[in-house]
């Protein structure tokens, strides 16, 4: 008998566990996704001030190129160098091969779906995102358009004369597994730097008039 | 019947009356025990499935997102749209290799079909790899069974000529040097169903190496980095590649052919070898490919592919040994044409083995290439080559890694001695190296090569990498200027590495290159690249030919040789000659030897070995300082009078009738290139990283758990069947 009500009681705690265990992963990568970028700002700051590869902390192997912010949805992120994995868990990541951020050609930045680019899915054409490059400057993107590729049948071509933004994020946004082959990528394209009126009434932060 | 039952449950009244249904043993109670039971199982195996399937995800996770579009710099974002059969209408390949092989020299015969399967009159264009110290002096198109025999020509010359004939609806055939080990075949105005093969021939000295004869026979081109920023179009003429000419790389576009991407392999290859050296053999094996051998006497063996034709994917290498007493110290060879005398010296210096005392604390740099090109097997046997070596250095040398792609890092900010704790941490270091990103090799030998320190060290450097870059010539610039008291050795990784990066870097380096192609061999051929860092080198050598004889030999500075190396030499005499004095210095010991001339044996290709050998100086020259336009001169001048394929000669065959009719048009195709073995198309062209992680999953599967466990509790099912056992 005793043998049965411990296998009982094994079973459930094992579920317990194993249930705990799973919730908290899920929770430490959005722990992890929200707390990097809090740390990032410090990075950043020593960027700003002009120092080349400040990592956030010593072991880190990426550091702050950008600051990405698109007030009609309230975000503020900070753009990391390379997109590899261990980058894209702490802040959307951009791609080494593609133009410096705010420079002539066509910038990639990656981020997950179900963290920092989860408001991908609710950008709009014409909406207005921002790019502060670590010298200081700040560049307006419009959005263009959004497209949905295959991954492994995408690639980039060369278009040296304007300065493009290309956000990419996976699909579809409601997937639970990840490792999809399908990406969303919302393109932009460098404009005036003329606050756009409409935007006052979008809750930009940074938006004052008065 | 699920449904049922959970309504059941639903009621704990209705539990009462299970329970004294499962008291007395009912059926009904007995089977829901089982169907419980059997849902939790299933429930469990789902469960652990999806974590299988999560912690799967976690390492892809880790691995696919290192990519980029390292093929191209910037612009916008293009929709591929090319089909499964996107290569239908370009011509298909098949090549027949056959070489021979006798004394010092192979000769090859590569005949390349061209097969057009489509209706259209169409084009082929294909880009190849071939050792970088070949010769190519023939090339010969055939059509059915005539035969047009090429002829040599200055490179825009030749272009003209092929392009003329190609308009004209004449079948021709170019072929065109890019890169020393890399070459272009162009057929023009093959018909619907033709097949038009294009032969070429060439000539290698093989490397003889610590008492083995080797033979590499390049199949597969690693697609090439290509740094800078791309130059608009309209100024250049621009080839078929993947790539933009690039301020960087001018010709980028000629030196990157389309890789295929579809299911299983391309371009197959058959592959004959007649080996006959003379002298008896202890050892022959073929490295990476499985080979049928036939002996017919001493040192003659007939080799061929085990297992038929094969994809040209990967290098084919082919070491033999001579057996014991047999191993050549000394040959020449001698070649008379039109009342000039050709020689191929070579010569061996004894063995000496390590210094007797103390050797010098050495100070090493390595450098590894973490590139995407890297990745898959590549990356793999670079870390374990450079554990290996991590754990060859001694307590009182210095060392620091380098690794770089599109940025470069390096282990410690100054180089440090080699102790435990050091060694632990650069241990960790490159266990975690990764491959993904640019090749900017630049940067990472600027770091290797500046910094040098204290002369009480010998400073090593040794750089590990595919070599997949566009922009050798400047790199060998930079290794020039830099080098100072450093040597610079490199480890050529992969089943496609650059072999002329490898030779010319290791040139300038004043250091010696060695190829790992499979983890297996990690071992084996670090150990002999060790034995050459740490044996004494032999230096200042000096050749001199006997009084009265004109001379004009190549290289004109013999470079230093490493443990088991011979000096080889091409030279050019007025006479016979009498005699060869060689000389050298080995850890401050003098060392001479004399060669009798007239006891040279009769060979074949001396002439043309000399020749490169001597194009090869030339443009070597440009890197000291010599005036480009008058090695042009020079180079073509050489080509033209030996029949070779240059950087400024091309071979050319026009059939004479035209063949395609005006009205039809003519379609012009790059043909496709398969990715070499153990690499990644994701990592080297890949395009997008993974974007989604697994949070969302992992709190779904926590939740059902959870859920699970309150069912259960709930119900106490389980205990009612211990109950049940308690009675």
């Amino acid at each position: 008998m005793n043998r049965k009500r411990l296998g009982y009681v094994l079973l459930i705690a094992a579920l317990v566990i194993a249930g705990t265990w799973q919730i908290g992963q899920g929770l430490y990568i959005h722990a992890k996704a929200l707390l990097a970028q809090e740390l990032l700002e410090n990075a950043w700051l020593k960027t700003r001030n002009g120092e080349q590869r400040a990592t956030p902390w010593p072991w880190a192997d990426t550091w702050p190129v950008a600051r990405l912010s698109v007030p009609s949805q309230n975000i503020s992120l900070i753009v990391l160098a390379g997109d590899s994995g261990r980058t894209l868990a702490f802040g959307p990541g951009h791609n080494f091969g593609s133009a410096t951020l705010g420079e002539n050609g066509n910038s990639f930045v990656s981020g997950h779906r179900d963290t920092h680019f989860r408001f991908l899915e609710y950008l709009q054409p014409g909406d207005r995102v921002y790019v502060d490059t670590p010298q200081g400057q700040r560049k307006v993107y419009r959005i263009e358009q959004a497209s949905i590729v295959e991954a492994g049948e995408a690639w980039v071509e060369s278009e040296p004369q304007t300065s493009r933004l290309s956000l990419v994020t996976c699909y579809p946004f409601e997937s639970i597994v990840p490792g999809g082959s399908q990406r969303y990528i919302v393109s932009a394209v460098e404009v005036n730097p003329q606050p756009d009126q409409s935007e006052l009434f979008k809750g930009n932060p940074e938006y004052n008039p008065f | 019947m699920f449904r049922t039952t959970r309504h059941r449950l639903g009621y704990r009244k209705k539990r009462e009356y299970f329970h004294d249904g499962y008291a007395s043993k009912s059926g009904i109670v007995v089977w829901l025990q089982r169907f419980v039971m059997v849902v939790l199982v299933i429930v469990l195996m789902v469960f652990l499935m999806l974590l299988g399937d999560v912690v799967h995800a976690d390492e892809n996770y880790q691995q696919l997102p290192q990519v980029n579009l390292q093929d191209v710099s910037e612009g916008s974002l293009l929709l591929r749209t090319g089909k499964p059969g996107m290569y239908q209408q370009v011509p298909i390949l098949h090549s027949d290799v056959d070489m021979r092989i006798s004394g010092m020299i192979m000769r090859a015969r590569i005949k390349q079909s061209f097969r057009n399967p489509g209706q259209e009159w169409v084009e082929g264009i294909y880009v190849f790899p071939l050792p970088d110290q070949a010769a190519v002096d023939h090339m010969r198109m055939h059509i059915g069974d005539r035969v047009i025999e090429g002829v040599i020509k200055e490179k825009q010359e030749a272009k003209r000529i092929y392009e003329q004939a190609r308009r004209e609806g004449k079948k021709a055939a170019l072929t065109e040097q890019e890169r020393p080990n890399m070459f272009t075949n162009s057929v023009a105005n093959i018909g619907p169903g033709e097949t038009v093969v294009v032969e070429i021939e060439y000539q290698q000295v093989l490397r003889y190496d610590q008492g083995k004869f080797g033979l590499r026979f390049p199949m597969a081109i690693t697609p090439r980095y290509i740094p800078g920023k791309p130059v608009s179009e309209n100024i250049t003429v621009t080839g078929t590649g993947w790539a933009k000419n690039t301020n960087q790389v001018p010709a980028a576009s000629r030196i990157t052919p389309p890789v295929y991407q579809g299911r299983g392999k391309i371009n197959p290859v058959s592959l004959r070898i007649e080996l006959d050296v003379g002298y008896p053999l202890l050892e022959v094996k073929s490295l990476y490919h499985r080979m049928a051998q036939r002996k017919h006497g001493v040192g003659q063996i007939t080799l061929t592919l085990a297992e038929g034709d094969v994809p040209a994917d990967r290098d084919f290498e082919l070491v033999w040994t001579p057996d014991v007493g047999h191993a050549p110290k000394a040959a020449l060879f001698s070649e008379k044409i039109k009342g000039e005398f050709y020689h191929l010296l070579m010569v061996l210096p004894p063995e000496q083995g390590a210094e007797g005392g103390q050797p010098m604390a050495r100070e090493v740099i390595y450098i590894i290439d973490t590139s995407g090109s890297m990745s898959g097997t590549s990356i793999e046997q670079a870390r374990r080559s450079l554990l290996m070596a991590l754990s060859r250095l001694r307590p009182r040398d210095r060392f620091n890694v380098i690794q770089f792609n599109s940025t470069t890092d390096l282990l410690f900010s100054q180089v440090r001695e080699a102790n435990q704790r050091n060694l632990r941490r650069a241990q960790r270091y490159v266990r975690d190296l990764d491959a993904n990103g640019g090749t900017e090799m630049a940067p990472a030998l600027t770091a290797a090569l500046k910094g040098q320190g204290e002369s009480q060290y010998v400073r090593q450097v040794i750089f590990l990498t595919d070599g997949s870059v566009g922009n050798e010539s400047a790199l060998f610039d930079l290794i020039k200027q830099h080098l100072g008291q450093s040597r610079l050795f490199t480890v050529g990784i992969g089943s496609a590495p650059n072999s002329y990066f490898m030779r010319k870097a290791a040139q300038y380096g004043r250091g010696t290159f060695t190829y790992i192609g499979d983890v297996r061999e990690v071992n084996e051929k670090m150990a002999a690249l060790f034995t050459k860092l740490e044996s004494p080198v032999m230096s200042d050598l000096d050749v001199q030919f006997s009084n009265g004889v004109q001379v004009e030999a190549w290289p004109k500075r013999v470079p230093d040789l490493y443990h088991g190396e011979p000096i080889i030499l091409a030279a050019k005499t007025s006479t016979a000659g009498e005699k060869v004095i060689i000389k050298g210095m080995r850890s401050l010991a003098p060392w001479q030897a004399t060669l009798n001339m007239t006891q040279g044996r009769s060979g074949e290709g001396i002439g043309v070995f000399w020749a490169r050998s001597k194009i090869a100086a030339l443009i070597d020259s440009v890197h000291e300082g010599a005036d480009k336009t008058k090695v042009r001169e020079e180079v073509i001048n050489v080509a033209l009078t030996h029949h070779l394929v240059s950087r400024y000669t091309s071979l050319v065959a026009v059939d004479v009738t035209p063949t395609r009719p005006q009205n039809a048009s003519l379609d012009s195709h790059a043909l496709p290139v398969n990715l070499p073995q153990g690499q990644n198309y994701q990592k080297i062209f890949g395009q997008l990283p993974q974007t989604a992680t697994p949070a969302e999953l992992h709190l779904l599967i926590g939740f059902v758990l959870l859920l699970l466990v309150w069912l259960i509790m709930h119900y106490r099912l389980f205990a009612r069947i211990t109950g049940e056992h308690d009675k």
